[in-house]
């Protein structure tokens, strides 16, 4: 992380592989509002047209490899949190997704979330470039 | 009815304007401009050939008034209120509503602005000086790099750790440090460097020059590009005055900020760069003047429909009755992440194409200052402060009204999950996260900011997104798709472009359309 900004920064293509400590506080809601609900909104109701709602979403509440790969390398318009949280802050963060607004999936622990970024990293887009 | 791809090559090369001529240049070394350096030349058929353009962007608006120059009969419908797309500027009564529900209404003094959108524009962008140029958009320089303005990184570790240091003297320090221990290494012989020992006294001076060393012991000292602690001037106090004293290589190393000793790296970012006289939106201004009247303003398109005969769009204006409109022709230049969200008629090659790319959320916000403390106390004009402060990543020093009472700087220009992160935040706590990260870096930070204006791209309902993010995969497998028409609708904008992100990848993508376009009408 402190490559990427500095490279960001710098203007230059972001791009790295190290990972965010791993003694982050895991208050799941917590890290859901900061992290993700300008675009999936406080209440998980997404904006119709632009960001997908959350709650009652079977995706979401499906597959947990499948949804942390998305929170892992993005999606769309999604950014890639890869470089920004920690295995515990996703996990931690889609566990409470998969229990709020009446969702109910089982959650999401960090060994999951971390098995799947220590697979081969999706090939993301070149970069963040200022411009 | 898709043509094929070796036919449009053909009929694109019998536009004699369309500025192949660019390939020969590449081959004689000279591929320092933007692919396209002028409009094509649209001769032949044309006249009364009705083409619809979505979006009023930079790349609508140059397709309507090059095809306009031409014959063409052009409508373009717009989703604002107003013309430019991403091309905006802030200045005091500029209004924002994002996604979210915060209205923005700009309070910044008379003659302060920021570019919320584009605001810098290379030489070698030679599509967007055109125009620039033959509309008479006045410039001025855009300060890209400033060896006075500091660099902050509070990650790393050492002395120079969260504190702000001169550019250009770590940069100094750095390059003459390294040149030493090369020098002193290659002077001994202890460097296999295959260089013969006439070459190696060379090697050995280039470093001398090139690090600042003293020729005899090759030790990197106290220099004048490094600065003085006191300045010299005149008479005896100061006179000679006093310099510097260089950072240890160590520390250098141990900070952070070394990291941003390249911020130039890019082929579009030069030492200097230009800039509009009192925004950017001044070119987006000179544009919709010349076309304005072809505009359909607050019109947001519901449908594009097509057959072998035309199109047909169907938009609705405030949320009023749909309205249609029909054409021979279709072009498209709204941002894929919303085009996405509109029921188009194309192929399902062509639908899971536009599915393939990513928009980046960024976000910018203009802090407007009471006093320019920059310049009066730390003597920096313009130019970029770099930190590694999450969320921030810059601090953009504004390159107009030197030494004027106020000044509006860039707070921050951030991207991805940082910019996800900050956006969801009020505008007065985006605001306030600002100050904070500032108050670092410049005491006088706090104290003299007054108001503020930010811009979350991702969260703008006619763009979710700065810009388009193109994977490898997604340009080798899904762009080629959206670069030919499907039956009628032709795309333009900056994401059909490798010139993402530049008002110049529209309009050259524009060119490479409506130069397509005609082709086809006179191949007919």
């Amino acid at each position: 992380m402190i490559l990427r900004n500095a490279i960001l920064a710098a203007g230059l293509v972001a791009v790295s592989n190290s990972t965010p400590a791993q003694d982050a506080p895991l208050d799941g809601k917590a890290e859901f509002l900061a992290n993700c609900s300008a675009c999936h909104q406080a209440q998980g109701t997404g904006i119709k047209g632009a960001f997908p709602a959350l709650a009652g979403d079977a995706f979401v509440d499906g597959d947990a490899p499948a949804a942390a790969w998305v929170v892992l390398n993005g999606r769309g318009g999604m950014p890639a949190f890869r470089s920004d949280l920690s295995d515990g802050q996703i996990a931690a963060a889609l566990s409470y997704v998969r229990s709020a607004w009446g969702n109910a999936a089982p959650p999401v622990t960090a060994a999951v979330v971390a098995a799947v970024r220590a697979k081969e990293p999706a090939a993301r887009a070149a970069g963040l470039q200022a411009h | 009815m898709a043509i094929s791809r070796r036919r449009f090559f053909e009929e694109l090369a019998a536009v004699g304007g369309l500025s192949l001529a660019v390939a020969g240049m590449e081959a004689l070394g000279f591929g320092f401009a933007s692919a396209q350096t002028a409009p094509p030349v649209l001769t032949g058929k044309g006249k009364g050939v009705k083409v619809v353009i979505l979006g009023a962007g930079l790349a609508g608006m140059t397709a309507a008034y090059e095809l306009t120059k031409a014959g063409y009969v052009c409508q373009v419908i717009e989703a604002r209120g107003f013309a430019g797309g991403r091309c905006q500027t802030a200045r005091k009564g500029f209004s924002h509503t994002d996604l979210i529900g915060n209205t923005q209404v700009c309070d910044f003094d008379e003659g302060q602005y920021i570019n919320i959108g584009p605001w810098r524009i290379p030489y070698n962008h030679r599509s967007t000086l055109h125009y620039t140029k033959l509309f008479g958009v006045m410039l001025e320089s855009f300060v890209n790099d400033n060896d006075a303005s500091y660099l902050y990184s509070e990650k790393g570790t050492g002395p120079l750790a969260g504190k702000p240091v001169r550019k250009g003297a770590l940069a100094t320090d750095a390059r003459g440090q390294a040149a030493e221990l090369l020098a002193k290494a290659v002077g001994k012989g202890g460097l296999d460097t295959g260089l013969t020992i006439e070459d190696r006294d060379r090697f050995v001076a280039y470093l001398v020059n090139q690090g600042r060393l003293d020729p005899k012991t090759l030790a990197y000292g106290p220099n004048e590009e490094r600065g003085y602690d006191i300045a010299h001037g005149a008479g005896l106090d100061p006179g000679p005055g006093r310099l510097s004293t260089p950072y240890p290589l160590a520390d250098i190393l141990h900070t952070d900020a070394w990291k941003s000793l390249l911020p130039l790296g890019d082929h579009e970012q030069q030492l200097t760069m230009l800039q509009p006289v009192g925004g950017m939106d001044h070119v987006a201004k000179a544009f919709e003047s010349r076309v304005g009247r072809m505009i359909r303003y607050d019109a947001e398109v519901q449908k594009i429909a097509q057959d072998e005969g035309g199109v047909e769009v169907v938009y609705s204006v405030k949320g009023g009755a749909p309205t249609s409109i029909k054409g021979d022709y279709c072009l498209c230049t709204i941002p894929l992440s919303v085009l996405r969200g509109i029921d188009v008629a194309v192929s399902p090659a062509f639908k899971t194409a536009m599915a393939d790319v990513a928009y980046a959320p960024v976000n910018k916000i203009g802090l407007q200052m009471k006093r320019r403390f920059w310049e009066e106390d730390h003597f920096i004009y313009g130019g970029h402060v770099y930190t590694d402060q999450s969320a921030i990543n810059v601090i953009s020093l504004p390159s107009s009204g030197w030494q004027g009472q106020k000044g509006v700087l860039l707070g921050y220009y951030a991207f991805g999950a940082d910019a996800a992160r900050i956006s969801a935040k009020s505008p007065k706590d985006r605001a306030a996260f600002a100050v904070a990260a500032g108050q670092k870096i410049f005491p006088e930070y706090a104290e003299n900011f007054e108001t503020a204006f930010s811009m979350s791209w991702h969260l703008a309902k006619y763009n979710l997104g700065g810009w388009a993010e193109w994977s490898d995969e997604g340009r080798a497998t899904a762009y080629p798709v959206l670069c030919k028409p499907d039956g009628r609708l032709y795309l333009a904008g900056e994401h059909m472009s490798y010139l993402g992100g530049w008002q110049a990848g529209a309009i050259e993508s524009a060119w490479q359309q409506i130069g397509a376009i005609h082709a086809r009408v006179n191949a007919a």
